[in-house]
């Protein structure tokens, strides 16, 4: 299993006031440090308009890790494409991965806040038709010399992708949230499913469902591949790793959850505001893994065992984890 | 007088060329340049289409110099156009600049240039806001009712007014743009090669850029004009860099002194770039020694 890592730092939390040039000098600095420690790569996310600052441009965060490392993979987890021209994305991996030497993943995902479909000029409503066809468009652009697209979406006609990219074509998963809606596009797709938190019996059935699309479109085993994001918070015992925890909810998950409509209902509605004891937001507490580093490998092996081929781990506890989980995994 | 360095990698014939332009650009700061621009481009297979990334990943390997990007506004998005030198800025702790390609090198009017020139500037300054323009609409939805370019959300409560992260579902009408610059007010520059632009930017403080591409005496020319054009606007000098691109291969120091001079006499020249094209390029180093000191004063 691999070991996906991520910087904070990229956003001022709440509660957690601090300098944006300082955060994003921390997060050049902890991409050095999971290059040394043994992750395999490292990540930015993307949201826009938001007060915190939030990163609205993963692969530029990106790039400025990519000037101080030299092995990590850069991945970012997620780029919302639907708001990008798919040429254009494609060009900025290409840049980025120029830079880097051929070190780009990109994790495609589709976005769900209303105002910055708005704000950045484009429809929320076809956001998932759309992701899959501009991946599509990059998958193309990143491997072909020159080439013809003709979508529902989009079109391009004798295009050419500059810079020529390292890799060809750059890696791209599918960041489909927790959406079993979403898992059947990217099976359908043949595409890389990366998961978001989620507790184990939703990954599990998503997984499954990923993988009958897969099978049912004719796709290989072997390209049916997938990925999980998770929370994990170690502590010595429970209520210390809890502690942890509690803490991530209120200086971060909190304010998306409440204000941005983070969690999503089974039919595909957004829920704002919902009290704490609602079944969405304490499904999604569950899902952010608290316990000793032991029941952290128990819980990543049931992960492994699932054929989950990495973990994104955003924790700040790299060093724990590189000590105590990592040799426990091939 | 600031010197920097500036690539068009528009017909590089290999990706090589955007690593090149880092070694030369970490070389450069060393001997002391102040600048590195790097023009968008997308002609060769090396070609640099988006220069915020390259000077992103400058601004970790250099800790002096200033990092401009020559945009063009015929592929941008103006929002994340905004956003990606308000970052390039965060992480160089305020040395990002943006000039603009004239809009006739486009194909584009020279409005589109100067609603994006608009909306850039409001984006980094402004929290909240709106924007109507013919070529630029903040967010999508705002009306033909709302005013002409930027406008902004009434005080709060006097009309029930909600900033954006408390509304929930609801789609603002204002937003804001950000992470905003580390400097409030990043420099930008523009091509003054249509008389609509040359006379719209003297007017709005906007600083002229003249690309290497133009002769000497036509450059003389139009910046003379421009100067007479923001002195009519009643703006100060001093709220302009006028920055000159050229070619300098052989020439010798004194001619180039002699060069850089007059053309600061005439014109206020308060940057000079040397465009890098390859084979016969100036040394850095001797450049450095042997000119640029004798442009001080």
């Amino acid at each position: 299993m691999e070991f996906w890592t991520g910087g904070a730092g990229l956003a001022r939390m709440r509660a957690m006031p601090a300098s944006l040039a300082n955060g994003y000098d921390s997060f050049v600095a902890d991409a050095v440090k999971a290059e040394e420690l043994g992750f395999a790569a490292y990540g930015a996310p993307e949201h826009h308009f938001t007060y915190d600052g939030f990163i609205p441009f993963p692969l530029q965060a990106l790039a400025a890790a990519a000037a101080v490392t030299t092995t990590i993979r850069l991945v970012t987890g997620a780029m919302l494409l639907p708001m990008y021209d798919p040429l254009d994305a494609a060009e900025a991996a290409a840049t980025l991965d120029v830079i880097s030497g051929g070190r780009v993943r990109l994790g495609l995902g589709m976005g769900y806040r209303p105002m910055e479909f708005d704000g950045i000029g484009t429809a929320k409503r076809t956001r998932g038709a759309r992701l899959v066809e501009a991946i599509e468009v990059l998958r193309r652009a990143t491997a072909e010399d020159t080439f013809d697209f003709e979508g529902e979406h989009y079109r391009y006609e004798g295009a050419s992708l500059r810079p020529v990219p390292v890799q060809r074509p750059i890696d791209i998963w599918f960041c489909g949230g927790t959406s079993a809606r979403a898992a059947r596009r990217a099976g359908e797709a043949g595409l890389p499913y990366w998961l978001a938190n989620s507790p184990f019996e939703v990954t599990e059935s998503i997984v499954h469902e990923y993988r009958r699309a897969g099978r049912e479109a004719g796709w290989p085993e072997e390209r049916l591949r997938v990925a999980a994001f998770k929370d994990v918070f170690i502590g010595n015992t429970m209520p210390e790793a809890e502690s942890l925890r509690d803490v991530m909810l209120d200086v971060f998950y909190e304010e998306h959850i409440l204000g941005y409509g983070y969690l999503v209902d089974d039919s595909g509605r957004h829920v704002y505001n919902p009290p704490r004891d609602h079944p969405m937001y304490t499904r999604f507490v569950d899902s952010l893994f608290c316990g000793t580093a032991e029941m952290v490998v128990e819980e990543l092996k049931r992960y492994e065992a699932l054929g989950v081929e990495a973990v994104f781990l955003p924790s700040p506890q790299r060093g724990l984890i590189a000590d105590e989980i990592m040799p426990e995994f091939t | 007088m600031r010197v920097g360095l500036s690539w068009d990698l528009d017909t590089a014939g290999t990706s090589a060329a955007q690593t090149h332009v880092l070694g030369e650009a970490a070389t450069a700061a060393r001997f002391g340049y102040d600048s590195a621009w790097v023009r968008e481009g997308r002609d060769g297979r090396g070609a640099c289409s988006h220069p915020a990334l390259l000077l992103t990943a400058l601004s970790r390997k250099d800790a002096t110099l200033q990092l401009r990007a020559i945009r063009e506004v015929v592929r941008a998005n103006p929002v994340r156009l905004a956003e990606e030198i308000a970052v390039l800025d965060v992480f160089s702790r305020g040395r990002a600049g943006l000039a603009f390609a004239a809009a006739g090198r486009q194909g584009r009017p020279p409005l589109q240039v100067h609603e994006t020139v608009d909306f850039v500037r409001t984006a980094w300054a402004a929290d909240e806001f709106r924007y109507r323009g013919d070529h630029v609409r903040f967010p999508t939805h705002t009306g033909d009712d709302a005013p002409a370019g930027a406008s902004f959300p009434p005080a709060r409560g006097s009309d029930g007014y909600v900033p954006q992260w408390e509304l929930g579902p609801a789609t603002p009408d204002f937003l804001t743009v950000t992470p905003k610059p580390h400097c409030p007010r990043p420099p930008v520059y523009v091509e003054i090669d249509d008389d609509a632009t040359l006379d719209w930017a003297a007017a709005a403080g906007v600083s002229p850029f003249v690309a290497a591409d133009v002769p000497a005496d036509t450059a003389v020319e139009r910046l003379g004009r421009y100067r007479k054009a923001a002195d009519t606007a009643g703006r100060s000098r001093a709220e302009v860099e006028v920055v000159v691109e050229r070619v300098i291969r052989d020439e010798s120091p004194p001619a180039l002194v002699s060069f850089v001079r007059d053309m600061h006499a005439e014109t206020g020249l308060g940057h000079l770039v040397l465009r890098r094209c390859g084979a016969g390029d100036v040394d850095l180093f001797r450049f450095a020694v042997d000119v640029y000191p004798l442009l001080q004063g």
